[in-house]
């Protein structure tokens, strides 16, 4: 597949911050790539100097054959963009918002009804076209932006953090239409999330902290790296099983937040039988699973994403 | 083209939708024709009535004062209206239009021409007043002048533009009201006579466009021609620059040129400010 997108050695420097610290990666065509990292790691920066929003500076990138840099008027009209922050006309109908578009992406005048009846149909929002938005949830006004940003078939959909701020059953039927429209269209989609299991919908993840891609693959393959089993542990004493557990087990990865304790094994089934059972501490509590994408960002960086996010809604 | 006309219809679009703007707006207007009108009005009258006691009969300062008024809308509502371009930055919309493929400088030109309809249109409920004011123009004159009111309400928004587009915020916009706006009126004979002013503040005047815009809208309005030379000069109207007095198409030419000087400014500066 060829690369629609590709990012040398991209930097972004604030006065006295880096934000985007030397990245490189590819998206390929067709492909759902999604960006995943805390707060802060840089994600909407990225997007935003990918889109021609943001002046990088230092790197190259280029979009669909055009610089990013030179061929700025192309790259627009290759690309559509939900933003983080809302940028809808509030004042205005769906209808209005999405005629606008029209105009600015220069969509032929005779399919623009079209279009926008197809757009819309796309995010079950037909029958709210005449309301003004700022009388719309804010689920709806995300599911605008989505249908706004198809109107004018670009090559790739940009969706930073399409569900932020969002209860989760609403969350669930955005990412619905999102994977809908990569069915039916086939539209190369660059996402950003600090949600987890949304970003297992993407084919490729890069995860991203201060600045630095620090993985990148399938999601499959980025928990296969880390190998085996996780099994969370807690006991009566946990410091006294955990040492324990490092003189009788030393092939097992220990690790603790909180109260409980992590053992990153190669086979869950060996290592229960033969060791749990007869570990010396009373056990409070067990549970047996496959890493999952925090368990990779924890691995690489000792962190959770989890705990570095605040709660948005 | 459709990028201009895109930014200029949604602009429309809101203004008409605005009810609280659309009447909030008529409000300093009405307020000034109020004062002019009924206190300061026969004041004035009566000042230049007994200084000029076989001219002063039927002379009416309302009628001398109102193009100034419009005039003063013209420049209120097109600075201000540019200026929504900065509401446009802070709530998002700013970003929807920058990312599309329209040039920066189809964005200037709509948004100058948006906001320089609608001071024009403002401009023009004012005339659905004349009737009560008890003053009266020549249809002909009011519908010669319309044109001329658009041609400087684009000066004034492009003036509007460029500001904007050193601003972030609309935090800094009182203050340019009250250090730019407030003395552009005051100073152009929009409101009073400019005659015998000190020296200084005659440069002043001299070297405000809004005075030669003022100057314009009063000499298509009002019957210069049949007026007495007293009254004339009591008003003001004999403009003069380097000891020439200047004629309606000298001025009408200045501001043209003006017009295209800061239309090209002020889009090279948006340009920049938004490559
Ligand atoms: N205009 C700016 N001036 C200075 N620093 C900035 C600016 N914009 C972003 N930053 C900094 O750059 C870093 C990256 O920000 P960015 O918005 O890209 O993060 P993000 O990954 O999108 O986070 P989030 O999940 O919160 O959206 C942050 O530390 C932020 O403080
Ligand atoms: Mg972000």
């Amino acid at each position: 597949m060829n690369n629609i997108i590709e990012v040398r050695e991209l930097n972004k420097t604030y006065k006295d911050k880096t934000a985007v610290d030397s990245i490189d990666f590819d998206v390929k065509e067709g492909e759902i790539f999604g960006f995943l990292g805390p707060n802060g790691a840089g994600k909407s920066t990225t997007i935003n100097m990918i889109c021609t929003m943001l002046a990088p500076t230092s790197g190259s990138i280029t979009i669909n054959g055009f610089d990013g840099n030179k061929d700025r008027r192309d790259v627009r009209k290759s690309i559509g963009i939900i933003f983080q922050e809302n940028t809808l006309d509030e004042k205005l109908t769906a209808k209005e918002n999405l005629m606008l578009h029209c105009r600015f992406y220069n969509v032929p005048r005779s399919k623009r009804k079209e279009r926008i009846q197809e757009v819309l149909m796309i995010v079950d929002l037909v029958d709210e076209k005449e309301n003004r938005v700022e009388t719309f949830s804010g689920g709806m006004k995300r599911r605008l932006e989505i249908a706004r940003g198809l109107l004018h078939y670009p090559k790739v959909l940009f969706l930073d953090e399409p569900t932020v701020g969002l209860d989760p059953q609403t969350r669930a039927h955005i990412w619905e239409y999102i994977l809908r429209l990569k069915e039916k269209e086939g539209i190369t989609m660059f996402l950003t999330t600090h949600y987890l299991d949304e970003a297992e919908i993407s084919d490729r993840i890069a995860i991203m902290d201060h600045g630095k891609i620090i993985a990148m693959d399938s999601p499959e393959n980025l928990k296969n790296t880390l190998g085996g089993d996780i099994i969370e542990l807690s006991t009566q004493d946990n410091e006294k099983a955990m040492l324990e557990i490092q003189a009788k087990a030393p092939e097992a990865e220990v690790t603790s937040k909180e109260d409980i304790i992590y053992l990153k094994v190669a086979s869950s089934d060996a290592f229960i039988s033969e060791f749990i059972k007869n570990l010396e501490v009373p056990l409070t509590r067990l549970n047996i699973r496959k890493p999952t994408l925090n368990d990779v960002f924890l691995s690489f960086t000792g962190r959770n994403i989890a705990s570095t996010e605040p709660d948005k809604q | 083209m459709e990028g201009i006309f895109a930014i200029w219809i949604r602009d429309m679009t809101r203004f008409f939708r605005d009810r609280a703007r659309l009447i909030g707006s008529f409000s300093m207007p009405i307020l000034f024709l109020l004062i002019f009108g009924g206190g300061m009005g026969g004041t004035m009258e009566s000042l230049i009535g007994s200084s000029m006691p076989d001219a002063g009969e039927d002379f009416q300062y309302l009628q001398f004062v109102f193009p100034g008024i419009v005039s003063m809308t013209l420049l209120m509502t097109s600075i201000f209206s540019s200026l929504s371009i900065i509401e446009d930055k802070n709530f998002g919309y700013m970003k929807e239009i920058l990312v599309s493929p329209i040039s920066r400088v189809s964005i200037a030109v709509g948004k100058v021409l948006s906001a320089s309809t609608i001071a024009t249109f403002q401009g023009i409920m004012l005339f659905l007043l004349i009737p009560f004011l008890g003053i009266n123009y020549s249809l002909t004159s009011l519908l010669l002048v319309i044109p001329f009111m658009f041609l400087l309400a684009c000066a004034l928004s492009s003036f509007g533009l460029l500001i904007a587009s050193f601003l972030r915020s609309t935090q800094g916009f009182q203050l340019i009201v009250q250090i730019l706006v407030m003395p552009m009126i005051f100073l152009s004979g929009a409101l009073f006579p400019i005659n015998n002013m000190p020296g200084w503040m005659d440069v002043v005047v001299k070297l405000n466009p809004v005075t030669y815009g003022v100057d314009v809208m009063k000499k298509i309005m009002i019957d210069v021609e049949s007026l007495s030379p007293m009254i004339r000069d009591a008003m003001g109207l004999n403009l003069q620059l380097f000891g020439t007095t200047l004629t309606v198409a000298m001025e009408i030419a200045f501001i043209f040129t003006f017009t295209v000087i800061l239309i090209l400014f002020a889009t090279l500066s948006f340009r920049r400010a938004n490559a």
